[in-house]
């Protein structure tokens, strides 16, 4: 179940590199946020998880709602993102199943992965949109990753994240640009 | 209540100082109202006392309160003696938010909520508006964000001892980024209004984000915390020596006082870097010089340097003895406490840092020159600061007792 789960987020993080367009941004942010609160809520965090939800919903929610709609999936020139993708992949799966020990390997893949994705799309986007997108795929990664911690994080990460989430679409930057 | 006190009410005068923007006199009172209820709430915390009131335990350090405090103070300085043409309202407003977003920081149970916070900041700081597009705005913070975000992930895996070692790498890398030093130097634009340039990140939110991340980091990986701060010696020697050299030699006036920034947080994170109280002391003052003097010095600067004036006059001669750590300023006691910690720790290391600090002395005369002649209300600002600084240099001990050493 929650290897399932950081695949969907791992999917999620790999489409918002790979998509220009806000509904594959969309698409995205969406799989990113469920993923992580599947692995949320199999973890007995059902606060959190619904923070995550309802931030990646708003965000899903205002992606779609304003500014050009198309897919954007993989356009010329891609290849440097899809090899990213998949080379984060493998290097998160190593190092969650390899070179680190102890139970979490899933939300160790799926925080590494879902980080590293997430930022390379902030740093190299040039549109609001995307680096948007981005910015909140990394809040919620990040706070994902807090549930890595001996100590329970309480409910705050996942609140700031979820904020974050809802809130960064709806600055305006995010709509004049579009994608 | 009071670190909840100290976030929510600088947030909320930011809110109203915004919404009353169109009568400025109305926005300055109620703004300035509120965030001295705020800087009350921070004086009145007892450092590291946890409050809970709102279900996440909120707290104090003695040193965050001290820095939030000199950021407070700048603040008011920047705002009673604004440089010529500034909205004082929208300085306010975008001051207090900056204020709000510091306390949180410093109030924070754990690095996850401080890295999430820098997060909103960043959002919130890109989206003010500016002449670098959105992306591009962000992309320095994001990055700070994710290299502190990979620090904390390392640091938390069980497995071999490098990891540790990763760990201290993110979240030097991180602070670097966050900061905008190098290697890590922000996109600056001259022209760009100081709110929404580097500047706020560097000079304003800066000392607090370090110290949040500084502080935790050393409970966070005990095991590698000597390679820890190993790397911010080095990486404060890097930003003395470019930052200096840079601030000497470019042609900007602007971007040298970027560079004497990144000159400053050099010897700040030396400071950081050197375990010892003296080392302690001594990045309080660093500290205190960057948000209460070097950044009302150069907000006071822009319109000479944008007109083009250099003077010699004493007040100048003064500013760039303040600037270049000279007695009997506050500059000066921070690299007596820094020489003889680093001596403590390792003499060769004080030697180095001494020679380093000859390269204050060539661009503080510059930069001194670019502050042109003040006069009426920006005079008796540089006043204050210039005496402020004087009183700090030769009594530090109320502001270390402030910061608890």
């Amino acid at each position: 179940m929650t290897g399932v789960a950081a695949f969907a987020a791992w999917l999620g993080a790999a489409m918002i590199v790979l998509a220009d367009g806000r509904r594959g941004l969309a698409l995205g942010i969406g799989l990113v946020a469920v993923g992580f609160t599947a692995i949320a809520w199999a973890g007995g965090v059902w606060l959190g998880g619904a923070f995550l939800l309802a931030g990646g919903a708003v965000a899903v929610i205002e992606l779609l709602r304003s500014g050009p709609q198309d897919w954007g999936l993989m356009p010329a020139g891609s290849t440097p993102r899809l090899i990213l993708a998949v080379a984060a992949a493998i290097l998160s799966l190593w190092m969650a199943a390899s070179v680190t020990t102890g139970p979490g390997a899933s939300l160790r893949f799926a925080s590494l992965a879902a980080l590293g994705l997430t930022a390379a799309r902030l740093l190299q986007s040039k549109a609001a949109a995307p680096a948007l997108t981005g910015a909140a795929g990394l809040a919620i990664a990040l706070a994902s990753a807090s549930e890595l911690s001996p100590n329970h994080p309480g409910f705050a990460p996942y609140l700031i994240a979820a904020v974050i989430a809802a809130g960064a679409l709806l600055l305006p930057a995010a709509r004049s640009n579009g994608a | 209540m009071e670190p909840e006190l100290a976030i929510g009410l600088p947030a909320v005068g930011a809110v109203i100082t915004a919404l009353l923007h169109p009568r400025p006199r109305a926005a300055l009172v109620a703004g300035a109202v509120l965030g001295a209820a705020g800087i009350a709430a921070v004086l009145l915390a007892a450092p590291g006392l946890v409050s809970d009131q709102l279900g996440v335990s909120l707290s104090l350090s003695a040193m965050s309160r001290a820095l939030l405090l000199a950021a407070a103070a700048s603040l008011a300085l920047i705002v009673a003696f604004p440089p010529p043409r500034a909205d004082r309202s929208l300085l306010l407003t975008w001051g207090l938010a900056g204020i709000a977003g510091m306390a949180a920081i410093a109030a924070a149970p754990n690095l996850d909520d401080v890295i999430l916070l820098t997060l909103a900041i960043a959002l919130l700081h890109a989206a003010m508006g500016g002449r670098r597009p959105l992306a591009a705005r962000l992309r320095a913070p994001a990055l700070a964000v994710a290299l502190l975000g990979a620090g904390l992930v390392f640091a938390r895996l069980d497995g071999s001892q490098i990891l540790a070692r990763f760990a201290a790498i993110g979240l030097v890398a991180g602070l670097a980024a966050a900061l905008g030093t190098l290697p890590y130097i922000h996109e600056f634009d001259p022209e760009e209004l100081t709110a929404t340039s580097p500047i706020a990140w560097i000079a304003f939110l800066g000392p607090i984000l370090a110290l949040a991340v500084i502080t935790r980091a050393h409970e966070l990986i005990p095991t590698a915390g000597a390679i820890f701060a190993a790397m911010l010696i080095g990486l404060g020697l890097l930003n003395v020596l470019w930052g200096g050299l840079a601030s000497w030699l470019t042609e900007k006036g602007t971007s040298a006082w970027h560079y004497s920034f990144m000159a400053d947080w050099g010897l700040a994170l030396c400071a950081f870097g050197v375990l010892l109280v003296d080392g302690q002391a001594a990045a309080v003052l660093l500290l205190y010089g960057i948000v209460l003097s070097r950044l009302p010095l150069y907000l006071w600067s822009r319109q000479s340097m944008r007109e083009s004036i250099q003077t010699d006059r004493p007040i100048n001669l003064l500013a760039a003895a303040m600037l270049a750590g000279a007695a009997p300023f506050a500059g000066f006691a921070a690299r007596l406490f820094l020489l003889r910690g680093a001596t403590q720790l390792y003499w060769p290391l004080a030697l180095v840092i001494g020679i380093g600090l000859l390269l204050w002395l060539p661009p503080s005369l510059r930069l001194g020159r670019s502050l042109g002649a003040p006069r009426g209300r920006q005079a008796l600002g540089v006043g204050i600061a210039l005496a402020l600084s004087v009183a700090i240099g030769l009594y530090p001990q109320p502001i270390l007792s402030l910061a608890g050493l």
